[in-house]
């Protein structure tokens, strides 16, 4: 493998142990625009609101500061160490984020480097590099080997070259009374055809092409092997259509070499992510942790099973919560997420914050969400609506049994579902916490750093609400009547409660207000960072000491 | 309905005038893009001697789609399933436009005489074809005698 090293690599640590075996192009090759590691700026053309600049280092901190610590001291797997150190310093880490664009760039680079090599025209080479899908090596070994048979296979040369009789014009040409042998008509138009003299009227290619540009495979004459080059295809459609043809292709490329590249699952999100090297990942799983990602709009993701991000469930308690949640809920779904009555009034209420503590519109009457209770003593104690209450210990008939699991489900269920719900709606509040910064900016003369730290505060929050919303698919799959598990539930409980004031903080709509209290913003954040990684860190404690197993 | 395009007029013409032999295609009189066939079984194929028929549909956006062809005959094929269906290469990937009716039949034609238990699509008939050559032929032979021989076409037509 030709390894290319570049000018702007500076914060790239790749090239060094560079094996993977299914992989056909030097992807490691400088790459200024994409290149994705935490903390660097340049990339993240992300609206300022959620910045990933925040001090709040969540991915490192969560998955390398802790880990490296004492689990792999007691273990040391050297390359897992090597790879957690590496996030750890946090300089770069090692993914990248990229678009299908940016891999195509990567791989017309490649055909511009090999030009020399293969002295055939850079459309031809990329004619070939699509046909072995982008896999430059087997590309170089087979042309070594057969160079001429491999030009007529890919469609590069005719079949039979000495058969000049036979050898046309390439392209585009004006007929009188042309009869088409694809559409059968008979008059005046514009033809197109390859050098083995296959000519057919442009409107048939053009039906012909436009079928097939997303398959992501080399377009060929209609009536044998002879390829179409990306400047044949433009020139029948007159628009630069062979872009589509191209993204299909490495979008084809990226289905292959799975295990290596990830779509971001956010929905619209175009982002890809390349993890060189996936052989630490079962490291990660051994260890009940997993390797959440982000791209670069800031979607977190798990590398692992894809879901979003998920601590402190790993992938075996997450996979098994989704599909619990898919198989028994879908009518609940609905009901639970969007409307409540008010336990006093009994008027149908849908919430429209993220903060739990409601007011019912009608009767004036405070209440949680989450539990239905009236709400004053959840600001001052516990929240006891994150525990749940098993009060029918004493039934026995199996009836009530599966009523009870049910039940129990149903709750877990229901609690999970409103912190998703509240973390929707917290983005939401994302959109006007931006321009109650411009708001200061404009009104206080605040500058922009200095208002950042209501954006952290919000992502913090954010982080914070997945974690708990998580942390009860951990509970449900744990066993109730241990230690830990309590003490699990506690530190759920002390998270959500800070969560919800943090929350709460965040609702106030005054830009003065929030300037005065901006140290109490600070506070609450951090109390809630740090009550996350407690979190996170006694779910994972139940994972490795099997209190928590993931049954179906 | 849409006037039939030009390219479908012509090729069921030709398809009258210069049929193919051991092949008949006619069109339906109440849909012009569906058509019956008869295939003759190849001659030292288990189907000799044997007359199968097919349906065959020609979608909206023929030529630049294959055509859609099924058996209605059952038959003892690793290639073609309980339901008819076909498994050939330019009934889907590799179809051409440049390809007609007369050549997709023909080839179907062709996988009667060479069968491809490596690529199969009725696992079960393949996997008897692989296990026991002989006796897959001879069941094949017994099928056509059955459900294909000449005979009862008449008779049923």
């Amino acid at each position: 493998m030709t390894s290319v090293q570049s000018e702007d690599n500076s914060s790239l640590i790749y090239g060094d142990d560079f094996d993977d075996d299914d992989e056909s192009i030097d992807l490691y090759e400088s790459q200024t625009t994409a290149t994705c590691s935490m903390g660097d700026t340049a990339c993240h053309k992300l609206n300022s609101l959620v910045s990933q600049e925040s001090e709040f280092d969540f991915d490192e901190d969560q998955f390398s500061g802790n880990e490296s610590d004492d689990e792999l001291l007691v273990d040391p797997m050297t390359l897992s160490k090597k790879a957690l150190d590496d996030d750890k310093g946090g300089s770069s880490l090692k993914y990248e984020c990229l678009t299908t664009q940016d891999i195509l760039d990567r791989m017309l680079k490649r055909v511009h480097h090999l030009q020399p090599v293969f002295s055939i025209p850079s459309e031809d080479i990329l004619v070939l590099m699509q046909r072995y899908d982008w896999n430059e090596e087997r590309l170089l070994e087979e042309w070594t080997e057969k160079m001429d048979e491999l030009l007529v296979e890919a469609g590069i040369n005719t079949s039979n070259p000495g058969d000049k009789l036979n050898i046309t014009m390439r392209g585009i040409k004006h007929r009188s009374d042309f009869n088409c042998f694809i559409c059968c008509e008979v008059r005046s138009t514009e033809t197109f055809s390859l050098e083995c003299g296959h000519e057919y009227c442009i409107e048939c290619y053009r039906r012909y092409i436009s079928d097939r540009l997303n398959e992501g495979n080399v377009i060929t004459c209609m009536d044998c092997a002879l390829a179409l080059k990306n400047e044949d295809i433009d020139a029948i459609m007159g628009t630069p259509s062979s872009a589509r043809l191209m993204d299909s292709s490495i979008k084809s490329f990226i289905q292959k070499h799975n295990r290596n590249y990830k779509w971001c699952p956010y929905a619209d999100c175009k982002c890809i992510i390349h993890l060189n090297d996936t052989s630490y990942l079962q490291e990660y799983t051994r260890l009940h942790c997993s390797r959440f990602v982000t791209c670069k709009f800031s979607h977190i993701f798990c590398f692992g099973c894809g879901y979003g991000m998920h601590a402190p469930a790993d992938c075996n308690v997450t996979m098994a919560w989704v599909k619990k949640a898919r198989k028994e809920s879908e009518n609940l779904n609905w009901v639970l997420s969007h409307t409540k009555e008010c336990p006093k009034c009994s008027v149908n209420i849908e919430k429209n914050g993220g903060c739990n503590h409601m007011v019912c519109s009608s009767c004036k009457y405070e209440f949680c969400w989450i539990c239905s209770g009236e709400w004053g003593p959840h600001g001052r104690s516990f929240f006891q609506c994150t525990m749940y209450k098993n009060d029918d210990e004493k039934q026995k008939a199996s009836v009530e049994n599966s009523k009870k699991a049910l039940k129990r489900y149903t709750f877990y269920y229901r609690v999970f579902n409103e912190h998703e719900v509240s973390a929707k709606l917290d983005w939401k509040l994302g959109q006007t916490v931006g321009q109650k910064v411009k708001a200061m900016q404009e009104k206080m003369g605040v500058s922009w750093i200095e208002g950042q730290f209501l954006a952290e505060s919000l992502q913090i929050l954010n982080e914070g609400r997945t974690v708990l919303k998580w942390s009860f698919a951990v509970a449900f799959y744990s066993d109730a009547s241990h230690n830990l598990t309590k003490i699990f539930v506690d530190n759920q409980m002390l998270l959500s409660n800070a969560v919800e004031q943090l929350s709460e903080l965040l609702q106030i709509k005054n830009p003065e207000t929030t300037m005065k209290r901006k140290s109490e913003f600070y506070n609450k954040a951090g109390y809630v960072r740090n009550r996350t990684r407690a979190l996170i860190e006694c779910g994972r404690d139940l994972l490795r000491k099997c209190i928590c197993k993931p049954v179906d | 309905m849409a006037s039939l395009p030009k390219r479908i007029i012509k090729e069921t013409e030709r398809l009258v005038s210069d049929p193919v032999p051991g092949i008949t295609a006619e069109p339906h009189e109440d849909n012009l893009r569906y058509f019956q066939v008869t295939i003759e079984g190849p001659q030292q194929s288990p189907y000799e001697n044997g007359v199968f028929n097919l349906e065959l549909f020609l979608p909206d956006d023929y030529p630049m789609e294959a055509p859609k062809v099924r058996f209605l005959t059952k038959i003892y094929h690793p290639n073609i399933d309980k339901l008819g269906r076909i498994c050939l290469d330019v009934l889907k990937t590799n179809w051409s436009p440049a390809l007609q009716i007369r050549t997709v039949l023909l080839s179907v034609q062709a996988l009667l005489a060479s069968p491809n238990p490596n690529d199969p699509l009725a696992n079960d008939v393949a996997e008897d074809w692989i296990k026991d050559e002989e006796g897959a032929i001879k069941t094949a032979r017994e099928w056509t005698e059955a459900y294909a021989s000449k005979k009862d076409q008449k008779s049923t037509n």
